[in-house]
């Protein structure tokens, strides 16, 4: 083995220690380097850390379904709102509503009212993986609120700067920030959603009921 | 839903692998144990995938050994079965030496 492959790819041990999920790294990648030192291959070592990480991912999704079925259901619902209701004037000409109508409207009750009508698929979900906790979908419920909350204000400030703002084709009234293409917004609201339900029902209290529950 | 108390295939694999190897039982001797004996060439983050399921499990409980250079100053992880994952073992050896009992053309091929 020639000196400069005496060590492993320092990005594969990055990928080990940083961002694959799951128990045990430390013995893993003290696995993998003795293996390497005993004359595997910078590509053994490769593939190695790749199946670890995709196993791991897989592992993550198989534990936590419900959370990723939520992030699913919930991300379809706002996409499917948007696509369905885009034109509809009760939602974007919110001005012509009585206050405070037009408050409620523009400070993004739809998306507060998908938000939590997405609930429902996480606590079927829960049910039927046997985990159901009031207090870890309250928990998401809330998060996934301050999530667009945040967002919505976020985006009120970036509305401020008229460079940022771009009119909306057949409405005068409109403007759109067009910072991000559409798929990277559903993204993140997948993002969001999962990591709402993600955290919500995974605080160390909720996880030790799971476990005391697995157990009896 | 209440957890999963049988075994996987690869599960059972590497549950025999780490009774076989006794105190022994770390990622590098279990995979070279299915590779001699099982002819199965699996990827050490498979194995630590079936180590973590069967831990959750409470079938095997793990212990860090002490950190050595060659391993880059990193612990092993060993392995080893408890009682419960005894009893796994041989629910799963009964069900499937039932099994395999009631198919005789399978044992007439083989001979």
């Amino acid at each position: 083995m020639r000196s400069g492959e005496s060590n492993p790819p320092k990005a594969a041990m990055w990928l080990l220690r940083h961002v694959r999920p799951g128990s045990h790294n430390q013995a893993l990648t003290g696995d993998l380097l003795e293996q390497f030192r005993e004359g595997r291959s910078r590509g053994w070592f490769w593939k190695q850390v790749l199946i670890a990480m995709a196993v791991g991912v897989l592992g993550e999704v198989w534990r936590h379904w419900p959370q990723f079925i939520y992030a699913i259901a919930g991300t379809a619902m706002q996409v499917f709102f948007r696509r369905s209701v885009e034109g509809a004037p009760f939602f974007f000409h919110w001005w012509v509503l009585p206050w405070p109508w037009s408050q409620l409207v523009l400070e993004g009750s739809p998306q507060v009212l998908l938000a939590l009508g997405a609930l429902p698929v996480l606590a079927a979900m829960l049910a039927i993986n046997g985990i159901f906790r009031w207090v870890g979908l309250l928990r998401t419920g809330m998060l996934n609120l301050a999530f667009i909350l945040l967002v919505h204000y976020l985006l009120g400030v970036l509305d401020t700067f008229p460079s940022l703002r771009r009119p909306v084709p057949g409405d005068p009234n409109l403007f759109t920030i067009l910072l991000l293409p559409p798929p990277v917004i559903e993204l993140l609201i997948f993002c969001s959603f999962l990591f709402a339900a993600w955290m919500g029902c995974r605080s160390p209290r909720y996880g030790s009921e799971l476990e005391t529950q697995a157990d009896s | 839903m209440p957890k999963r108390r049988y075994l996987g295939e690869m599960e059972l694999m590497v549950l025999l692998a780490v009774v076989r190897l006794g105190d022994d039982a770390y990622g590098v001797p279990i995979s070279e144990e299915l590779l001699n004996l099982a002819g199965r060439e699996v990827a050490l983050g498979s194995i630590y995938a079936a180590l973590d399921r069967l831990e959750e499990k409470s079938f095997v409980t793990s212990s860090l050994g002490d950190p050595t250079p060659e391993r880059g100053g990193r612990a092993k992880r060993y392995f080893r079965v408890t009682p419960a994952g005894m009893r796994a073992l041989t629910m799963t050896r009964t069900a499937l030496t039932n099994l395999w009992s009631g198919i005789p053309l399978v044992e007439g091929r083989r001979s």
